[in-house]
C-alpha cells in the first residue's frame, strides 16, 4: 500500500490580474522507503504541493491519503496527525532562537509527549548520530549554516515520522554543505528506511533520487533517468 | 497550567535576548505601574482616612450613651441602677456617669463657644479615652477648678498652659436688678488634649464632674451614662442600644456611636468604591499598551510561531503562552504599582506641606493604610483587564497561516 497517495489536487490563487492556478489537478503516490524529487522552476508551486501533502496549507479539490484513509485539512486532530507522522525540512532552518540546538530537534517530541527529559534525551542521541554532538547547547545564531540545517533535518526526525518533506533544504547552503546535506538524506534513507519528497530545482540531486517529478504549467509528470 | 506552556515561560524569563525589556513592553509594564500606583494611592489615602476616623471617633466618644427619655437629667439612683444592671451584661467594659454643657470660653476679648464635660477623672479606666490623649500638662483635675481644653481651642484662645480663663454659661443665667447675668468662673488650663479630630480638639473643655455640678446647678443629676463596650461588641453597639432600651422598659433614649456617626462611614465607603470604579479606568486604558505589545509581540514572533504549529503546537498552546506572558508582566507589573503606591502614599502623609482642613475633613493629617482586602481586589481587578486586553490580538495566532509564514521568511 502506498504511504501517500493524492488523487487530482487542484490549488488556485485570487491575484489582481485575475486567478492563477498554481496546481491543475495533480496525481501522486509515495511508497514507503522511497526518495522521491519534485523538480521544477521558481514559482512552478513545488512548495504549495509540499505543504498540501504535508498537510500545512489547505486545497481547493482532490483527495489526499495517507495509508489509505483520507485526511481533512479541517480535522481538529491535525496538528498532532502533522506532529507524529509527518516531518518537515525547510529551506530556511527555522530554528528557535531563544532554544539550543538539542531543546529546538527535543521540541516536537515534547509537543507530542510532554515529556522533556525524555525528548531531550533523544534528541542527544539524534545529535550525537549526525555527529552534532558537541554543538547540541549551542544557539542556531552561533552554528554554522550547515550545522544549522542538519539540527533542522534532527527536528525532522525526532518523532520518527512516516514521511519527511524537505523543500529545497540545499538552498541556503554552499556546495559542500548541500553534498553533506543531501548524503545525510541519503543514509537515513538506506540505513533506516526513512521516507523523503524533496522540492528542488537542482537537477543533480534530483537525479540522486529514486524517482524524479517536474512541476511544469500546474502538471506533474514523472521524468525518466 | 500545561508543562509546555511553562517550559515556554520559563526559558522567555531566563531568555539571554530579555525579551521582557522589549521597547513596547516597557510602555506596557509603566503604564500599568502608573495606573495602579494612582488607584492604590487613592484608596489607601481613603482607607487611611475611614480607619483613623473611625478610631478617633471610638476612642473620643464612648460606644453607648444613655440619656432619659424626654426632658430632664438622670437623677443618682436612675444612674445606680443603670450601672448595676449593665454590669451584669457581658459586652461592657465599663461606664460613667458625666455632664455635658455648652458653654462660652473666654480670655482677654477672645471668645469661643465650647462643649464642656463634666467627668470623673479619678475612675481608673474612663469609657472614652481621656487621658490617652492629654498630651501636654496633666490630665488630673484636682486643683481648684483645673480644666483640660482642646488644643485648638488653647490656640485659638492663646492660652498656655498655667494660664486662667473665663467660662461663661449662659444656661444658668441669673436675673438680677442689673438684668440677667449669665453664671461664670474663672478656670485654670491643666492640660491639653488632642485627640486629632478637629471637632473635639477645637470645642472641648474637660472638668471635674463635681466642680461641673456646681458650676451648672446640677446637683445629683447627670446628663448622660456613658458606656465602652468590649472589642468584640463594638460594631453591633446599634442592636445591644436597641435591646438595651427594651430592657429598661423605654424608661431612656439609648443610642449608639452607629447612630451618630453610619451616615458618615457609608458615605466614606460608597466614595471609596466610586473612586475605585473611575480610577479603575487608568488600568483600562493602560491595558490598551497591552493590546499593542502582544500585537507587536505576535508579528515579531510570527516565524516561531508558525513554525510551531507546522510541527504540531495547537492554537491553544500558542495562545497560553502569550497569555502566560503577559499575565506574569502584569503580575510584576500591578505588584511594583502597588508597592511604589504605598510608597507615594506614606510620603502624602509624612510631608508637612499639604495638611488637611480639619474643620471639614474632621481630620487635619493625611492617613495611610493598604489593607490585604483593597490590595487583593486590586490585584484581581488589574489582572482580569490585562487578561482581557491580551486576549484580543491572541485570534490572530490562530489566524497564522503557516506556508505563507515559511514563504515570506
Amino acid at each position: 500500500m502506498s504511504l501517500i497517495r493524492i488523487e487530482k489536487l487542484k490549488k488556485s490563487y485570487q491575484e489582481a490580474s485575475g486567478k492563477l492556478e498554481v496546481l491543475k489537478g495533480v496525481d501522486l503516490e509515495v511508497h514507503p522507503g522511497e526518495m522521491i524529487a519534485i523538480t521544477g522552476e521558481s514559482g512552478s508551486g513545488k512548495s504549495t504541493l509540499l505543504h498540501m501533502m504535508g498537510m500545512l496549507d489547505s486545497y481547493d479539490s482532490g483527495k489526499i491519503f495517507y495509508s489509505g484513509k483520507q485526511i481533512n485539512i479541517k480535522d481538529n486532530e491535525l496538528n498532532e496527525f502533522r506532529n507524529k507522522r509527518i516531518g518537515f525540512v525547510f529551506q530556511s532552518h527555522y530554528l528557535l532562537e531563544d532554544f539550543t540546538a538539542e531543546e529546538n530537534v527535543a521540541m516536537p517530541k515534547f509537543l507530542a509527549t510532554k515529556d522533556f527529559k525524555k525528548s531531550v534525551l533523544d534528541s542527544r542521541e539524534l545529535l550525537k548520530a549526525l555527529d552534532l554532538d558537541d554543538r547540541r547547547s549551542h544557539y542556531p545564531s552561533q552554528l554554522s549554516g550547515g550545522e544549522q540545517q542538519r539540527v533542522a533535518v534532527a527536528r525532522s526526525l525526532i518523532n520518527s515520522p512516516e514521511i519527511i518533506f524537505a523543500d529545497e533544504p540545499t538552498g541556503n547552503l554552499d556546495s559542500k554543505h548541500s553534498d553533506e546535506l543531501i548524503n545525510l538524506l541519503m543514509d537515513l534513507n538506506k540505513t533506516h528506511g526513512q521516507t523523503f519528497v524533496i522540492a528542488t530545482h537542482n537537477k543533480e540531486i534530483a537525479g540522486k533520487m529514486d524517482r524524479c517529478y517536474i512541476l511544469e504549467n500546474g502538471i506533474l509528470k514523472e521524468e525518466t533517468k | 497550567m500545561n508543562k509546555i506552556v511553562l517550559f515556554f515561560l520559563k526559558k522567555y524569563i531566563s531568555s539571554p535576548k530579555r525579551e521582557w525589556l522589549r521597547f513596547d513592553s516597557v510602555f506596557m509594564v509603566i503604564g500599568i505601574i502608573i495606573s495602579v500606583a494612582t488607584l492604590t494611592v487613592a484608596l489607601s489615602i481613603f482607607e487611611g482616612y475611614e480607619t483613623v476616623l473611625k478610631n478617633t471617633i471610638l476612642g473620643v466618644n464612648s460606644h453607648i450613651y444613655i440619656f432619659k427619655a424626654g426632658e430632664g437629667n438622670l437623677t443618682n439612683e436612675e444612674v445606680e441602677q443603670i450601672e448595676n444592671e449593665l454590669q451584669k451584661h457581658d459586652g461592657v467594659e465599663n461606664t460613667s456617669a458625666l455632664i455635658v454643657t455648652q458653654a462660652m470660653a473666654v480670655n482677654g476679648n477672645r471668645i469661643k463657644g465650647s462643649i464642656v464635660r463634666g467627668i470623673n477623672w479619678e475612675q481608673q479606666e474612663l469609657p472614652s479615652k481621656y487621658k490617652q490623649y492629654v498630651l501636654e500638662g496633666t490630665w488630673k483635675l484636682n486643683a481648684e477648678n483645673s480644666a483640660v481644653l482642646g488644643y485648638k481651642l488653647a490656640k485659638e484662645l492663646n492660652l498656655h498652659v498655667g494660664d486662667n480663663f473665663k467660662l461663661i454659661s449662659p444656661m444658668n443665667s441669673k436675673v438680677t436688678p442689673m438684668g440677667i447675668k449669665p453664671k461664670e468662673e474663672i478656670f485654670t488650663l491643666v492640660g491639653l488634649y488632642r485627640s486629632g479630630m478637629y471637632e473635639y480638639d477645637s470645642k472641648f473643655i474637660f472638668i471635674d464632674r463635681e466642680v461641673m455640678s456646681e458650676f451648672n446647678s446640677m446637683e445629683n443629676e447627670f446628663t448622660l451614662v456613658e458606656v465602652q463596650l468590649k472589642t468584640d461588641w463594638i460594631e453591633r453597639a446599634d442592636y445591644i442600644a436597641y435591646v438595651w432600651e427594651h430592657e429598661f422598659d423605654y424608661k431612656y433614649q439609648i443610642s449608639s456611636w452607629v447612630d451618630f456617626n453610619s451616615n458618615l462611614f457609608s458615605l466614606l465607603k460608597m466614595e471609596k468604591w466610586v473612586i475605585f470604579i473611575i480610577l479603575s479606568f487608568l488600568i483600562l486604558i493602560a491595558s490598551f499598551n497591552v493590546v499593542s505589545s502582544v500585537t507587536t509581540s505576535i508579528i515579531e514572533k510570527r516565524t516561531e510561531l508558525g513554525i510551531l504549529k507546522a510541527f504540531g503546537a495547537s492554537d491553544k498552546i500558542l495562545q497560553q503562552i502569550f497569555i502566560g506572558k503577559t499575565l506574569i508582566l502584569a503580575l510584576l507589573s500591578v505588584t511594583f504599582g502597588q508597592v511604589f503606591g504605598v510608597l507615594i502614599a506614606k510620603f502624602f502623609s509624612w510631608q508637612k506641606f499639604f495638611v488637611l482642613k480639619g474643620d471639614v475633613y474632621f481630620l487635619d493629617k493625611i492617613n495611610v493604610q493598604f489593607g490585604y482586602i483593597s490590595w487583593i481586589i486590586i490585584l484581581g481587578v488589574s489582572m482580569l483587564i490585562v487578561l482581557a486586553a491580551s486576549l484580543i490580538p491572541l485570534k490572530n495566532i490562530s489566524k497564522l497561516n503557516i506556508t505563507n509564514i515559511i514563504r515570506k521568511v
